[in-house]
């Protein structure tokens, strides 16, 4: 009986293997149809893949000049500030879209110091026209609040000097940025300053480019910003030397408009009509070039008016890109933001200008011509034809 | 001859089914290749024509589908700032940093660039900054008042989404909040629409309604940001499409699609309106890859299909050859089984015959029962059969009277047992494994023995594949082991309980003892110690005087316990009981408030007392336990409470009692530092006491709980506790008592209907409470819990020539202190009115301020509507619902005691505590003496008689007996005031009965014994 049971399990095993092999079988050669299938998939996936590569954007690149102009690549330096949190206060001439783009300097490296998990509290304030007078308020009222810095973008230098003093003899740290300095040599204790610092040679450059232009001979007008702003005196100081140079240049009339595109619409038109010689206009400032432009746009002279002009206004790099400009200094007003963030954390670790920083931090400008004026456009704006 | 013949006609056979075979699968085959060819390439035409229907429609799906994102997405983060503003409290507005906390936790939240509010000045505040942000945000000097998208193209070309909702109503630093503002990234917004950077060929982009780019995206082989209407403008658009068409499309808004070829490219683009916007959703697709696709797709579905036809037709005959094979293999198989099976049957069934004569016989010899049953292959049982032995040990004789089927047994099973044994059974049987053995104990219902345990166990023969053949077992009675190891057993549970209970009183014996050695040791230690530190530093009076300060505390919380724990045994030995006596609630209540009020103020705690909806106030109860409970539990809510922290009571009367019964519920709550979840599972139980850091250090014996839960269980009520750690604890005893009196009055006081009246306390139930009972009197109360709001009502009231005829102003109120609110209250209503100062604290100190102020009568909380009426009945003239104290102080001095004590140390005790009083006092050493000594005296001679009750000789009741029973006036009935350490009730109660006038417990307590002989001589 043993036996019987041992030769049926061996038969049953036997069958049993048989089963096996023969659905392995049926198996396999099913698993080699799906094989198949599945083979032709993946190829078909990478002769898609073989097209997608047909289909990439080639990136046109920027023209070099704009490609320097303004640097948003920016990254923190090395430095490592010794606080967790810092609070600054910021005060500029005016609200005007000029500063706006030093505000995205300042907001982006108080981001990146948010990354190292440094939090950089700050004010960035301004009047609505551009005022010593409410500068002096706003310091004063500052250097009550506790601010590791004060920083100040210097309306009249020789109004709000006495007040960086007085706040600066109070143990506040205070700084400049921006478009205007009041310098150790205009008597100012401020401790650093980061911005523009060739406003002179700005002025200069543009009016040597604009002489070259008219051929040296010809009558210009000068349009001005603000009355007693740094940077803009001295561009029109820089203006003034350059056409004192060329006997054949002439300035025909020189105006304020108070940083208001209006005004230097209004002036340019006045400009015209008291005028009938006038080959050129030369403005010192962001708005002087917009207004410039667009009165002389109303007013057909396109092909007789030579326009320069400062900043990146993007209304005047249209009409740059459109010839009716002829030349704008473009400054870098995102890293002048940038920069003042870096060198207040200095400031207010107790550091004075030396290795850590420069006393002052110079951005550049630079000079832009119809042929990079889209460029630019798209740099800044994101603008395309 | 015949069989070669059959031999040759088999095999033609054979070779016939075979050519048909392969001949039918070779037409299969074709018929297959064809239909296949003939449908791929339908299926090439058909899936490229549909194909481009559904891009059409699924582009126009795609784009719908995003654009509702898009618009969805921007809906939200408006209802993302409507959402945050209203939860921006004042205390957010409060400085520049808890603006820039809020607006930092908000941006957070909704993970967006920037969240932003706006003032009135163009001042823009985020939660790092704040900032001018007029000329950057053009939309501000636009004039907000409905929800605004705009887009930022900011320096940089950062391109940004601008969500803004106008603001009302907010103010921060002196300017009105006038927008709330979002910032998105655009290209971050569009992040999840779009899909290009996957690797697909559909791409997607949003462009302002001029075809302006919204983004800094490439589209298609559009550059980034350039102009899709210009871009259009140079493509060749397929005949029915035109530019302009799309341009108006553009312009108005409108949905569409147009197809194109740009750059050698051929494309779908389609566009539609974003809701809310004035964007355009462009979504585009190639179609030149889709048709390249679709062809290479369909050649290669050809060839698959082509390979999948040949494997399936050699498939197809290999598995025709292998089932024949296997068939014939089968059919072989199945007969040697069947043979096998047979010659098994035959084996076992020879073998079974001899073992089961064998078994017979043994089972004859051994008192056992044999049974057996047969199964067929299918499992099913063929035969059963009990052995003679078996019938009989039930009872049964014979097959007649106990056939052989499975029901004559399973029958007799008791029907606690019956489904178990029979599954027992059948899963043993079912058991293909062979691994079950079938072993189990019963009840079977004999024919004389009634009900009788057997024991049956048994195995099963089964075949190769498990199914079983032969059930064969035992049955053996085992009534008599059963019953004896039932008694086992019960002896066994009696023992091993007896041992539990003697362990547990052992172990409830030794922790009472560690816990009264430690409890009773530690003020004992104190007591020593400072004695002897009082002992060495007798002359420094200072230092003395300090150590006697401690000494007391530590004999006071010695002493209570004793009380405690004496309080603790008799409950436990039932020697407590419940004795109910009218009592007044309002009069427990105030001795409540008057014995803590000390307490209360030196622990500098907020206190609350009042009452809810009480009608009923006099009741039957037992005060005294009543008073226990409550003092009880107020005393741990001061103990376990910290400085400036609040302890409260509250009675409240419940409507669901019977009729004749009234239904209370005290509550006494605390904000002390509460208990964990873990502790009030235990704090009922005897010597319970929380070991934490915050507790320990803080004195108590851990018995006042149990004390208070066994009272109020012999009180028939109900103590439940609510606890929070670092929150606060709350007690709740539920109480139901007879009532005595009926309500209080209910009615109207005729000369107030109609009056206001106003109430103040910070304590909204005090107000709740006071209103209604003010509203029963007939008056129109106002209510309010700020004292400055009360002084702005009486303003109105007065100038409505509707004037508060009464004010109920609580003391202590946070906002303005009760005197000040009279103040100004009689500043602006004169003297007339009333104003009553309702307080649950000591108001002495500050009485002559407050009457200065104006205050017309104090009133104590809880304040009860019998004590409201009466005071507003009442002609309103300076009083106080308080005693004065100005009880004259009875002077001692010169009054005889005659003290029967004798212990020679109490004695001297009391001696010297009462000559300090300015008694004179003679001594008697027991009873005897005392009633001798009583004889002889004058009467006169003694003011009172202090007199021990547990005395050598004669005691102290049976002194008094004697004394009450002298023939003497003046001497019999003189006061005798039982001194006794024998504190209990009983005791009391005995020394009365005694002919004592009154009883107080030892160790003395100075006040209370000078109280008591104030009174008595009085």
């Amino acid at each position: 009986m043993l036996k019987g049971t041992h030769v049926e399990k061996k038969g049953k095993r036997k069958q049993k293997r048989r089963v096996l092999i023969f659905a392995v079988l049926v198996a396999a050669i099913c698993g080699q149809g799906v094989g198949l299938s599945g083979c032709g998939r993946k190829q078909e996936e990478m002769a898609a893949s073989d097209n997608e590569t047909l289909f990439q954007e080639s990136t046109e690149s920027l023209p070099e000049s704009s490609a320097k102009a303004v640097n948003f690549e920016r990254e923190l330096d090395e430095y490592q500030p010794s606080k967790k949190e810092y609070n600054f206060y910021f005060t500029y001439k005016m609200i005007h879209p000029w500063w706006d783009a030093v505000a995205l300097g300042i907001e982006d490296a108080a981001k990146l110091y948010e990354e190292m998990g440094i939090v950089i509290n700050y004010e960035y304030l301004a009047p609505n026209y551009a005022s010593a007078q409410d500068q002096i308020k706003r310091l004063s009222e500052a250097s009550f609040r506790n601010f590791d810095v004060i920083g100040v973008d210097v309306a009249d230098v020789e109004l709000v000097t006495p007040e960086i003093n007085r706040l600066v003899a109070n143990g506040q740290k205070v700084m400049t940025f921006s478009s205007s300095d009041a310098a150790k040599e205009d008597g100012c204790n401020r401790i650093a300053y980061v911005g523009n610092t060739h406003n002179y040679e700005d002025g200069v450059a543009l009016t040597e480019a604009i002489c070259e232009k008219l051929g040296y001979c010809g009558e210009v007008a000068v349009l001005v910003g603000t009355r007693g702003a740094p940077c803009h005196e001295d561009r029109a100081l820089g203006v003034q030397d350059v056409i004192a140079k060329y006997p054949d240049m002439e300035i025909a009339e020189i105006a304020y408009d108070e940083d208001s595109v209006d005004k230097a619409y209004e002036f340019t038109k006045g400009f015209l009509a008291r005028h009938s010689d006038l080959s050129g206009i030369i403005c010192c400032n962001m708005s002087n070039p917009v207004g410039a432009a667009r009165a002389v746009v109303e007013a057909g002279h396109m092909e007789e008016i030579v326009i320069v002009g400062m900043d990146h206004d993007q209304e005047a790099l249209r009409y740059l890109r459109d010839g009716v400009i002829y030349a704008l200094g473009v400054q870098d007003c995102y890293s002048i933001g940038f920069d003042t963030v870096q060198v207040a954390v200095k400031i207010a670790d107790g550091h004075l200008p030396g290795e850590a920083y420069p006393e002052k931090t110079e951005e550049i400008t630079t000079i832009i011509y119809q042929d990079g004026a889209s460029a630019m456009l798209r740099t800044l704006y994101g603008e395309i034809d | 001859m015949v069989q070669s013949r059959q031999t040759g006609l088999n095999e033609k056979q054979k070779r016939q089914t075979i050519t048909s075979a392969i001949w039918g699968g070779i037409v299969i085959a074709l018929i297959l290749l064809i239909t296949t060819i003939w449908v791929s390439s339908g299926a090439k035409i058909g899936t490229s024509q549909a194909v481009n229907r559904v891009s059409e429609f699924y582009l126009e799906e795609l784009a719908g589908r995003r654009a509702q994102v898009v618009s969805e997405d921007l809906k939200i983060n408006i209802d993302y700032m409507k959402n945050a503003l209203e939860v921006l409290e004042d205390s957010d507005l409060e400085s520049q940093e808890t603006l820039r906390r809020f607006l930092g936790k908000v941006k957070r939240l909704y993970g967006v660039d920037k969240f932003a509010l706006v003032d009135e000045n163009g001042i823009v505040y985020t939660e790092h900054n704040t900032v001018s942000g007029l000329s950057r945000y053009g939309f501000l000097s636009e004039g907000l008042r409905e929800p605004v998208i705009h887009t930022l193209n900011l320096y940089g070309a950062k391109k940004q989404v601008i969500l803004a909702i106008p603001v009302d109503g907010l103010a921060f630093q002196g300017a009105q909040i006038k927008v709330c503002f979002i910032q998105i990234d655009i290209n971050e917004m569009l992040s999840s629409l779009t899909i290009q950077a996957s690797g697909s060929e559909t791409y997607c982009n949003l462009y302002y309604r001029n075809g302006e780019s919204l983004t800094n995206d490439a589209f298609g082989y559009l550059s980034a940001g350039k102009n899709v209407l210009s871009a259009l403008s140079e493509a060749k658009l397929d005949k029915g499409y035109s530019v302009e068409q799309m341009k108006d499309d553009f312009a108005n808004g409108k949905q569409g699609q147009v197809s194109f070829n740009y750059q050698g490219y051929r494309e779908e683009l389609c566009y539609i309106p974003v809701e809310g916007t004035n964007w355009m959703l462009t979504i585009l697709v190639r179609d030149n890859v889709i048709s390249q696709q679709i062809s290479s797709v369909s050649s290669r579905m050809m060839n698959r299909s082509r390979i999948q036809i040949i494997i399936m037709v050699f498939v197809m005959f290999l598995v025709f050859f292998v089932l024949i094979d296997q068939s014939k293999k089968n059919a072989k198989f199945v007969l040697e089984q069947e043979i096998a099976d047979r010659d098994r049957l035959r084996i076992a069934f020879s073998q079974v015959e001899r073992e089961q004569t064998a078994m017979e016989n043994i089972h004859a010899a051994m008192g056992s029962g044999r049974w057996s049953m047969e199964f067929n292959e299918n499992g099913e049982m063929v035969s059963c059969s009990w052995s003679e032995v078996f019938r009989k040990m039930l009872g049964y004789e014979g097959e007649e009277d106990f056939p052989n089927v499975l029901e004559s047994w399973s029958n007799l099973l008791h029907a606690e047992d019956k489904e178990r044994v029979m599954q027992e059974y059948w899963d043993t049987v079912n058991d293909y494994t062979g691994q079950k053995t079938y072993d189990v104990e019963y009840h079977l219902q004999t024919k004389h023995k009634g009900w009788r345990w057997f024991h049956a166990a048994g195995r099963l023969s089964r075949r190769p594949d498990g199914s079983p053949i032969l059930f064969v077992g035992l049955f053996v009675d085992i009534d008599d082991e059963k019953k004896m190891e039932e008694l086992l057993e019960k002896q066994t549970v009696d023992l091993q309980d007896a041992l539990a209970a003697a362990q547990h009183a052992n172990k409830a014996k030794t922790t009472f003892l560690n816990n009264m050695s430690h409890d009773i040791r530690t003020p004992m230690n104190a007591i020593i110690g400072f004695t002897s530190l009082a002992a060495a530093h007798i002359d420094n009076s200072e230092q003395v005087q300090d150590y006697l300060a401690k000494i007391t505390t530590s004999s006071n919380h010695l002493l209570s316990l004793i009380n405690d724990v004496l309080d603790m045994s008799r409950i436990e030995s039932g020697k407590v009981k419940i004795e109910e006596k009218e009592t007044s609630l309002p009069e427990i209540m105030h001795d409540l408030k008057t014995i803590v009020q000390a307490d209360i103020a030196s622990k500098q705690l907020d206190f609350y007392i009042d009452t809810a909806d009480v009608v009923n106030e006099h009741v039957f109860c037992d005060k005294l336990r009543l008073n226990q409970v409550l003092l009880n539990l107020l005393s741990n809510a001061m103990k376990f409470t910290s400085p400036g922290g609040m302890v409260g009571v509250r009675v409240l009367q419940k409507g669901a009692a019977q009729e004749g019964y009234a239904s209370y519920e005290f509550q006494v709550k605390d904000t002390g530092i509460g208990m964990s979840q873990e502790f009030i599972q235990h704090v009922f139980e005897p010597f319970e006491r929380e070991q934490t850091s915050t507790v320990s250090g803080i004195q108590g014996t851990g018995l006042g709980m149990a004390i208070t839960k066994n009272i109020v269980d012999m009180m028939d009520g109900k103590i439940t506790v609510i606890s929070q750690e670092g929150k606060g604890t709350t007690f709740t005893v539920e109480l139901l008592f007879r009532v005595c009196f009926g309500p209080v009055r209910q009615e109207v006081i005729p000369e107030l209907k109609g009056l206001r009246a106003l109430v103040v306390d910070d304590d909204f139930n005090t107000c709740s409470s006071v209103t209604k009972m003010l509203s029963i009197i007939g008056m129109r109360p106002d209510w309010t819990t700020s004292g400055k709001e009360a002084v702005l009502r009486t303003k109105l009231a007065e100038e409505q020539n509707d004037e508060y005829a009464v004010y109920i102003i609580d003391w202590l109120m946070p906002d303005m202190n009760g005197i000040e609110v009279v103040r100004r209250i009689r500043g602006i209503i004169g003297e007339e009115k009333t104003i009553i100062i309702l307080t649950a604290y000591d108001w002495s100190d500050i009485e002559e301020e407050a009457r200065d102020a104006g205050v017309t009568a104090f009133c104590s909380k809880p304040i009860f509507l019998s004590e409201l009426r009466e005071i507003l009945e009442s002609p309103f003239i300076i009083q106080n619902t308080e005693d004065e104290g100005g009880e004259e102080e009875t002077s001692f001095t010169g009054k005889r005691i005659f003290l029967v004590e004798d212990n020679e140390l109490n004695q001297e005790i009391a001696v010297e505590i009462l000559q300090e009083a300015g008694f004179v006092i003679d001594v008697a050493d027991d009873g005897a003496i005392a009633v001798e000594k009583m004889k002889i005296t004058s009467p006169g001679q003694y003011d009172l008689i202090l007199m021990d009750i547990q005395m050598p000789i004669m005691d102290g009741y049976e002194a008094t007996r004697q004394i009450r029973a002298l023939s003497k006036p003046g001497i019999s009935d003189i006061p005798i005031i039982a001194m006794t350490a024998n504190a209990f009730d009983e005791d009391e109660k005995a020394a009365f009965n005694a002919g004592m006038n009154g009883h107080i417990a030892k160790p003395i307590d100075i006040p209370k014994l000078l109280a008591l002989l104030r009174e008595v001589l009085k």
